[in-house]
């Protein structure tokens, strides 16, 4: 297991009393009641709970999709809350990528033009990058073989790399992945979470892992468990699974 | 996202759903080929009659009576000394006056009813009237009031069949003719009645009906302006017949006075009003047509709530998602819009070779206002009814747009 490299003296994501609330009609439904979280640059970290506990609510705002009720959440140590859409933009174009359960490719459009999808938002990566960085990118996920085909006509594991390929492809600080086996047999969620290990322990990516289960929750070095709400523990006390070696076990 | 990128993601977007952006385009189709269609048939039949008009009357002016008929009486407020006076006036030239000579005109056991002119040489030049067999009426056929007689192309037809007419005798009413002549065919199917009529010498005609007073005359402008001709035979006439009429009103007037380009800017005038009239029809369709596409717009965004959302998750702002849109609504109507365009264009140009084989040449006239105007209304549709899907699409929120089941 490769050693830690050195902590930054400012985390990459930390919150502090965060909360959310949505709001329907004067009803008020809180879904997360102050998280205080610190993650730093290349951890690799899984949150966990059940369906209702706030993971995904937690997931967006952390990838700004989506702006905390109150509380603070600091990026790089910059405050977030009073950004514009378009500077909430700039940053999912740049900092943050997302894998998520349903693949969410473009149907009739290749892998190529897939993952070459965000580098047409990226502010300063230049076309004539393009081709090269999203090939880079696909070969990362051994699919290169497959860069040309529709996605329709991929595995559903083959979809849920080509996603990771689009991942990676604006080389953003931090990747979330959103239950990404969720729509996967055991064999090719093994496949992508090996995937997913390997951008961590070689390519030093930072990882946030949200999912219910804790066999897939194994595979990062770090479980920040939410109930109702509430960060109810945040360990690295436990035995991480290795996608590799379960791979090959299964051949 | 740079506006190349744009178009291509629009394009890719438009391309990757052929069916439904065919039919989003059908409507925008359908109403910018009807405006070029209806707008080009108009023109080109429009410029077809006042070809055909002025073929045969240029600077042509005529001068009838107005009024009530008296009891069975014709109008007889045109003298002959009014014809003497309106020869004199320096801005006309070959003046022809007009008996007609209301009787049955016969040929062994043929038998027409055909207009039966008493005029002079003149009136044929007037017309654009040209000869084919025989001689025209001549200077001593009125001076000697002979009994002769020039016969329209289809007259002769219909009289003679294919027997030579020229030296035959027809009667016409109790008095008989020689047939001197035959005219050539107008060739025109819509002035195909200048083919019927039987000329003979105003003389002739004058003494067989006893009439003092003319049915008409005929002549041609010696200036360019026709209008201003008009108006000094009107004033001259007025004076003759003791008519004071500062008001111009023609109902006050018992003649009229009137030059062949009068009638041909009556025709135009129809014309612009009649095109007018479709492109305002051709507005409507085109309103539906952008309906359609609000409508389509407004279910594709609905369907790829996800992919904005996928798209706003990697980065696209709202400007981007708008501008996505709204090019492509543009886009469907712009192409929509050209393809109406050569459609009806075409279609056009196929109705006018049609019709050239039956009605004599009809010039195809494409309207470049019309196109011009039919490729901006498809542009305005486009953006007027893209606009509010692709608002929509852009005010998506991005964590709602991907979590979406649809």
């Amino acid at each position: 297991m490769p050693k830690k490299k050195t902590s930054p003296t400012v985390p990459l994501i930390e919150t502090q009393s965060l909360t959310k609330s949505y709001f329907s009609e004067e009803l008020e439904t809180p879904v997360l009641h102050g998280i205080d979280l610190t993650i730093s640059e290349e951890e690799f970290v899984s949150i966990m709970g059940p369906s209702g506990s706030g993971k995904s609510t937690l997931m967006h705002i952390l990838g700004f999709l989506d702006q905390p009720t109150t509380g603070k959440y600091l990026f790089r140590g910059e405050p977030t809350r009073t950004m514009t859409d378009d500077e909430l933009a700039a940053i999912r174009a740049t900092r943050v990528s997302f894998v998520f359960q349903a693949f969410n490719l473009l149907p009739r459009t290749t892998v190529l033009d897939n993952v070459m999808l965000p580098l047409l938002y990226h502010p300063t990566i230049p076309a004539s990058e393009r081709v090269e960085r999203s090939m880079n990118a696909i070969k990362s996920v051994d699919l290169e073989d497959r860069a040309l085909y529709y996605t329709n006509q991929l595995s559903g594991g083959q979809q849920q790399r080509v996603a990771i390929a689009r991942a990676l492809v604006t080389s953003p600080d931090v990747i979330f992945a959103d239950e990404p086996t969720g729509n996967l047999d055991s064999k090719s969620g093994n496949q992508v979470m090996e995937v997913l290990q390997d951008l961590h322990d070689e390519g030093g990516r930072t990882i946030i892992l949200v999912t219910h289960e804790q066999s897939t929750a194994a595979h990062a070095k770090r479980i920040i468990h939410l109930l109702d709400g509430n960060v109810s523990s945040d360990t690295k006390q436990f035995t991480q699974i290795n996608a590799k070696k379960n791979n090959n076990l299964k051949k | 996202m740079h506006i190349n990128d744009t178009v291509q993601a629009s394009y890719k977007a438009v391309t990757a759903h052929r069916m439904r952006s065919v039919l989003t385009m059908l409507g925008i189709i359908i109403g910018v080929g009807s405006v070029v269609l209806l707008v080009s048939v108009g023109r080109s039949f429009e410029r077809y009659v006042l070809d055909q008009v002025e073929s045969f009357s240029s600077h042509l002016i005529e001068i009838y009576p107005t009024g009530f008929e008296k009891f069975g009486r014709s109008l007889d407020s045109l003298s002959f000394s009014d014809y003497e006076a309106v020869t004199q006036l320096s801005t006309v030239e070959s003046v022809a006056p007009v008996i007609f000579v209301t009787e049955k005109v016969v040929y062994g056991t043929e038998e027409i009813s055909p207009m039966v002119f008493g005029t002079t040489n003149k009136f044929f030049a007037n017309y654009s009237l040209n000869l084919e067999q025989g001689r025209l009426l001549n200077e001593s056929d009125i001076k000697g009031a002979r009994s002769v007689a020039v016969l329209g192309y289809q007259a002769a037809i219909d009289l003679f069949g294919d027997r030579d007419p020229l030296g035959e005798r027809i009667r016409v009413g109790k008095r008989f003719y020689t047939v001197v002549g035959t005219m050539e065919t107008i060739g025109s199917a819509l002035l195909q009645d200048l083919d019927t009529p039987v000329y003979v010498p105003f003389t002739t005609a004058k003494a067989q009906t006893g009439q003092k007073y003319l049915s008409y005359m005929t002549m041609k402008a010696s200036i360019d302006d026709d209008n201003l001709v008009v108006a000094d035979i009107t004033s001259l006439l007025r004076q003759r017949h003791g008519i004071e009429n500062i008001d111009n009103d023609y109902d006050k007037d018992d003649f009229r006075a009137r030059s062949a380009s009068q009638a041909t800017e009556i025709v135009g005038s129809v014309g612009l009003g009649l095109t007018i009239f479709i492109g305002l029809i051709g507005g409507i369709s085109l309103i539906v047509g952008g309906i359609g596409i609000m409508n389509i717009m407004l279910v594709s965004v609905t369907e790829r709530t996800r992919e904005i959302g996928l798209r706003k998750a990697l980065g696209a702002t709202r400007q981007d998602i708008l501008r996505q849109f709204l090019i492509e609504a543009v886009a469907l109507t712009m192409i929509g819009g050209v393809i109406g365009i050569v459609g009806g264009a075409s279609l056009g140009a196929l109705i006018a070779a049609v019709a050239s084989k039956f009605v004599g040449t009809v010039p195809f006239v494409l309207s470049i206002p019309a196109l011009l105007a039919a490729a901006l209304m498809a542009l305005a549709t486009g953006l007027i009814f893209g606009i509010f899907p692709a608002r929509k699409a852009a005010s998506l929120s991005p964590m709602e747009a991907i979590r979406w089941e649809g």
